[in-house]
C-alpha cells in the first residue's frame, strides 16, 4: 500500500487540506520511477533471479539425468545385439552352479570342525564335491569360448557407432568433405550373430551329461559323518534338483533369444530402478542399477536413526522436564554445538578411531558367541551408522524439545492436579501430545541422515554389493556404498556427457526426490495430526 | 521414621525415578560422548598445533604448504623430514646410504593453501548469497502480495533447504564447471556453495522480517515515510539480529561443507598460493586448496600410522576449531539479541 493513493477509490472526496498538500509532493523522478519504485523492482528482481536460479536447479539436473535413459537404451541394445546377452544366460546357470559348491564348501567347514580339522575323515566328501565341480566344465568352457566372440562383436558395434557420431559432429560444423570420408562399417546381425543359433545343437550333449553327472553325484552322496549336518545335505539335494532342471531349461531359453528384439524404454527403465548391479568401467558389460547403493543407503541411514532416536527423544524429554534450570542452560546448547561440527570431522573420526573400536570390540573374548564376529572388515555400515547417528542426535534432539515444549500448558497442568506423578504426565500426556512434533523430527533427522556425503563416503566401507543377509544382523557389519557416496567418488572422473554421467546424475535425482518426499511427510504429520487447543 | 504425612514409596514414584534416571543416563551420555570426541580430536591435533616453547603455536603448521613426508635411515639415524630438507640433505652428504626410503604425500608442512582457500571460498560465496537472499526476503516479505503462487514459492523454497549438499555440488559442477566451462574454480565454488544456502537465508531472514510487529510498519507509513524509508528505518534494524544469526550459522555450513566442493572448487594440491596469479581475472577462474577436502583427502587417500598422524589430526583440530568458533559467534549472538529485542 503506498501512500500517495486514496485508502479507497470509491470513498467520497472530503475537501481535505493537508491531504491534498502531501498528495501535492513531488518525489524526484528518474525516468518516471520514483526512488521508492526504483527499489522496489531492485529487490523483485533479486527476488526473480534467486527463485529462477533455485528451479533453474530442479531443471538442470532433469536436463542432465533425463538423456540417461536415452543412452541407457542404446546400452542395453549393444548388449543385446552383440550376444553378450546370450552368453550371460548361459554364465548366470554355470554362476548357479559354484554357488552350490560354495553351500558344499560351507558345510565341510562345519563338518571340518566336527572332526577336529581331521582330514581324512572327509576324504569321500571332498571327491564328490570335486567330482561337482567337475561337472559344469561343460558349459564353462561355452561360456569363455562364447564371450571372447561377443566381445569381438561388441567392440565392432561401438566402433561403428564412435564414427557414426563423428560423422555427425563434422555435418554440425558444416565440415562435409571430412563427414563423407568417414565411412560406417555396418555390422551384419544376423550374419554375425548365427554363431550362437549354431551353438544350440551343442546344448543336447552337454545337458545329457550334465543330467546324468550331477544324478550320480547326488545319489552317491557319501551320508555325513555327523548326522547334525544331514539335513543341510538334504537341502543341497533339493537346491540341485532345481539347478537341473533350469539347466535343462536352458536351452528353450536360449532359443528364446534374438537380437532383433528391440529395447524399450521401460527395460531401460527397470534396470536403472531395480537393477542389482552398479557396475562401470568393465570390459564385459557396464550397469546401472540402483538398488544396492539405494540398500546401502537405507540401511545406514535406518540404523543411524534407530540408534539416534532413544537417546535424542531421552534427552529431550529430560531436558525440557527433569533437568534443572543450570542443567538445561549448559546441555541444551552443548548438544546444539555438536551439530555444528562439519561432516568431514566426523568421518575423519570413524576411519582414524571408530572403525577400529568396533571391531577390537568384535574381537573379545565376552562376546565371541556372537555368531557373525569377529567382523573382517573395519569400515562398515554399523561404523558409518554409529557417527551418523552422532550426528542426527542434535537435528532430532532440538525438534523434538520444540515439540515438547509446544504441549499446552494446561494438558499438564490438568492431569498433574488429578494426582498423576510428573512420569505419568510424560508418558501418557505429553508424549502422546507432542508425538507429530517427535515424529516429524526423527522424519527430518532421517532425511538429514541419507542426504549425509562426507562420512558415508568415508566410512562405509565402499564396497557396491547388496549385504548378504543370510547371516541375520551380521549384513550390519559388511561394507556398503550409498547414493551419495557414489557421487562424490564417481562424479569428478567420468566423460561429460557420457551414460555413467547421466547416471550419477540420475542418483541425483533420486536423492533429491526422497528429501523433498522426507520434508513433505514431516510437513504432513505436523498438520494432520497437530493437537490445537480449544 | 515413618508419620502420617511422610511420603510413601509407591510404584508409580519407584517407575518415575528409574524413567528418571534412564533418561538422565542418555542425556549424559551423549554428553559424555561428545566431550569425549572433542576431547580426542583436540588433544592429539592440539600437540601438532601447539608447542611448549614460545610462541606456543607451531607456526610452521599454521603457515607452511603441505610437503611431502620422506622417512627414511641413514647409518642407523632416523631421519624424518619434509621434501626440501630432503633434497638439501641428499645433497650435502651426496654419500650417505638410505635404507627404509618411505614417501607419505602432503604429511609435511603445513595447511596454509588450505586455510586460505577456505577463507576465500566462505568469503565469496556468503557475499553473494547474503546480497541475493536477504534482498529476496526483503521482496517475499514485505513486498510480494500473499496470494497462492508466492506461498507456493516460499514452501518450495523451504524444501529445497533440505536437499542433500551432494546435490548441489552435483548441479554445480553440471552448470557452472562444465556448461558455462568455468572449469574447477573460485567462481564455480562461490555459486555452488552460495545457491547450496541461499534457501537457508531467503527462509531465515523472511521470518526474522515477519517477526517485526506490524505496527512498526503502520506508525512509519502514517508519519509519511515512504515504504523504502519504512523498510530501511523500521523493518531491517530490528530483523538484523536474526538475519545475522541465520547468517553467521550459514557462514559454519559453507565452511563445514566438503561435497559441493568436491568436484566445483577444489583441488587436491596446488603449488601457487590463490594470489600468485598472473593477471586479474585469473584469480577467479582458479581452483583452491580447501580444509574439509583437504581433511578428507588425508583421511582417506594416505595410510594412517604415526607419521602421518600429525597432518590428519592438526588439520582436523584448525578446522573444527574455526567452524566450531563460528557457530558458538552465532549461538552468542542469538542469546544476546534474544535478551535485547523484546516486543
Amino acid at each position: 500500500m503506498s501512500i500517495e493513493e486514496p485508502i479507497s477509490k470509491n470513498a467520497p472526496r472530503v475537501k481535505m487540506p493537508i491531504a491534498d498538500a502531501l498528495r501535492s509532493i513531488q518525489r524526484p523522478k528518474f525516468m518516471g520511477i520514483t526512488f521508492d519504485d526504483a527499489m522496489h523492482y531492485f529487490f523483485r528482481g533479486n527476488a526473480t533471479v534467486s527463485i529462477l536460479v533455485l528451479f533453474l536447479i530442479i531443471l538442470f539436473l532433469f536436463k542432465e539425468g533425463g538423456e540417461f535413459f536415452g543412452q541407457n537404451t542404446q546400452n542395453l541394445e549393444i548388449y543385446r545385439k552383440a550376444g553378450l546377452e546370450y552368453v550371460d544366460i548361459v554364465r548366470s546357470r554355470v554362476d548357479d552352479h559354484r554357488s552350490l559348491e560354495r553351500f558344499l564348501g560351507d558345510i565341510r567347514i562345519q563338518e571340518f570342525k566336527n572332526q577336529n580339522e581331521n582330514a581324512e575323515a572327509l576324504a569321500a566328501f571332498d571327491a564328490s564335491v570335486e567330482r561337482f565341480s567337475a561337472a559344469i566344465d561343460g558349459y564353462q568352457g561355452f561360456v569363455s569360448e562364447y564371450a571372447d566372440i561377443a566381445k569381438e562383436l561388441k567392440e565392432k558395434y561401438k566402433v561403428g557407432l564412435d564414427l557414426e557420431v563423428a560423422k555427425k559432429n563434422f555435418q554440425k560444423e558444416g565440415k562435409f568433405e571430412e563427414s563423407s570420408k568417414i565411412e560406417i562399417p555396418v555390422v551384419d546381425f544376423e550374419a554375425e550373430t548365427k554363431v550362437y543359433r549354431d551353438s544350440l545343437t551343442q546344448f543336447k550333449a552337454l545337458n545329457e551329461t550334465y543330467q546324468a553327472e550331477v544324478q550320480s553325484i547326488v545319489d552317491s552322496f557319501p551320508p555325513m559323518p555327523t548326522a547334525e549336518l544331514q539335513p543341510r545335505l538334504d537341502k543341497f539335494r533339493d537346491l540341485v534338483k532345481i539347478q537341473r532342471d533350469n539347466v535343462a531349461k536352458l536351452e528353450g531359453d536360449l532359443l528364446l533369444w534374438d537380437w532383433k528384439k528391440p529395447v524399450g524404454w521401460s527395460e531401460s527403465f527397470t534396470s536403472f530402478v531395480f537393477g542389482r548391479n552398479w557396475l562401470t568401467a568393465s570390459f564385459w558389460q557396464d550397469w546401472y542399477g540402483i538398488v544396492p547403493l539405494f540398500v546401502g543407503s537405507l540401511m545406514i541411514a535406518v540404523t543411524a536413526i534407530l540408534i539416534a532416536v532413544p537417546f535424542a527423544i531421552g534427552a529431550a524429554i529430560y531436558v525440557n522436564q527433569v533437568a534443572s534450570a543450570r542443567e538445561q542452560n549448559i546441555i541444551k546448547p552443548y548438544i546444539e554445538f555438536v551439530s555444528a561440527v562439519p561432516s568431514v570431522v566426523w568421518g575423519f573420526f570413524g576411519i582414524a578411531v571408530v572403525g577400529q573400536l568396533i571391531r577390537t570390540f568384535s574381537e573379545q573374548g565376552v562376546v565371541s558367541w556372537v555368531p557373525f564376529f569377529p567382523i573382517s572388515e573395519r569400515l562398515n555400515i554399523a561404523t558409518a551408522s554409529c557417527l551418523l547417528a552422532i550426528m542426527a542426535i542434535p537435528t532430532i534432539f532440538s525438534l523434538a524439545e520444540d515439540a515438547i515444549q509446544n504441549v499446552p500448558k494446561a494438558y499438564t497442568e490438568s492431569s498433574l492436579a488429578l494426582g498423576a506423578t510428573k512420569f505419568q504426565t510424560i508418558w501418557i500426556i505429553m508424549i502422546p501430545s507432542a508425538l507429530s512434533g517427535i515424529v516429524s523430527a526423527i522424519i527430518l533427522g532421517l532425511g538429514r541422515v541419507i542426504g549425509e556425503t562426507m562420512v558415508v563416503l568415508l566410512c562405509s566401507g565402499g564396497r557396491i554389493k547388496i549385504p548378504d543377509f543370510s547371516s541375520g544382523l551380521g549384513a550390519l557389519f559388511q561394507p556398503v556404498h550409498t547414493m551419495t557416496g557414489i557421487i562424490a567418488q564417481e562424479m569428478g572422473e567420468v566423460v561429460n556427457g557420457s551414460i555413467h554421467y547421466r547416471a550419477l546424475f540420475m542418483v541425483g535425482i533420486v536423492l533429491f526426490f526422497i528429501s523433498l518426499a522426507l520434508n513433505y511427510a514431516a510437513q504432513q504429520v505436523v498438520k494432520r495430526y497437530k493437537i490445537s487447543i480449544g | 521414621m515413618t508419620h502420617a504425612f511422610s511420603i510413601r514409596p509407591t510404584k508409580a514414584k519407584t517407575v518415575q525415578t528409574t524413567a528418571f534416571w534412564i533418561m538422565r543416563g542418555m542425556t549424559y551420555t551423549i554428553v559424555v560422548l561428545a566431550t569425549l570426541i572433542f576431547g580426542t580430536i583436540f588433544w592429539k591435533g592440539g600437540s601438532t598445533v601447539f608447542q611448549t616453547s614460545y610462541p606456543f603455536v607451531n607456526t610452521s603448521f599454521i603457515l607452511d604448504r603441505p610437503e611431502t613426508l620422506h622417512v627414511a635411515t641413514s647409518e642407523g639415524k632416523k631421519l624424518q623430514m619434509g621434501d626440501k630438507e630432503w633434497r638439501a640433505y641428499g645433497e650435502k652428504n651426496p654419500d650417505a646410504v638410505i635404507e627404509d626410503h618411505k614417501t607419505y604425500v602432503y604429511s609435511a608442512g603445513g595447511i596454509f593453501p588450505c586455510i586460505v582457500g577456505t577463507v576465500l571460498l566462505v568469503l565469496g560465496s556468503m557475499t553473494i548469497a547474503l546480497i541475493l537472499g536477504v534482498m529476496s526476503a526483503v521482496y517475499l516479505s514485505e513486498y510480494s502480495k500473499h496470494g497462492l503462487f508466492i506461498e507456493w514459492v516460499r514452501i518450495s523454497i523451504a524444501n529445497l533447504a533440505g536437499v542433500p549438499s551432494i546435490v548441489f555440488g552435483l548441479f554445480g559442477y553440471g552448470i557452472f564447471v562444465i556448461f558455462f566451462g568455468w572449469n574447477v574454480s573460485l567462481l564455480s565454488g562461490w555459486f555452488t556453495l552460495a545457491f547450496m544456502v541461499l534457501p537457508v537465508i531467503i527462509t531465515s531472514s523472511e521470518e526474522a522480517m515477519r517477526a517485526v510487529p506490524q505496527g512498526f510498519r503502520e506508525g512509519s507509513l502514517a508519519l509519511g515515510a515512504t515504504k523504502w524509508q519504512t523498510i530501511v528505518g523500521n523493518v531491517l534494524p530490528y530483523a538484523l539480529p536474526g538475519i545475522l544469526t541465520s547468517s553467521v550459522l550459514s557462514i559454519s555450513r559453507v565452511a563445514g561443507e566438503t561435497a559441493p566442493i568436491m568436484f566445483t572448487a577444489a583441488y587436491v594440491v596446488r603449488d601457487e598460493l590463490p594470489w600468485e596469479v598472473n593477471k586479474f581475472s585469473d584469480f577467479f577462474f582458479q581452483g583452491v586448496q580447501a580444509l574439509p577436502y583437504h581433511i578428507y583427502v588425508v583421511s582417506s587417500k594416505i595410510p594412517q600410522n604415526e607419521y602421518t598422524a600429525r597432518v590428519q589430526w592438526g588439520g582436523a583440530f584448525v578446522f573444527l576449531v574455526v567452524v566450531l568458533a563460528i557457530a558458538m559467534t552465532s549461538m552468542v549472538l542469538r542469546s544476546k539479541m534474544r535478551k535485547k529485542y523484546r516486543w
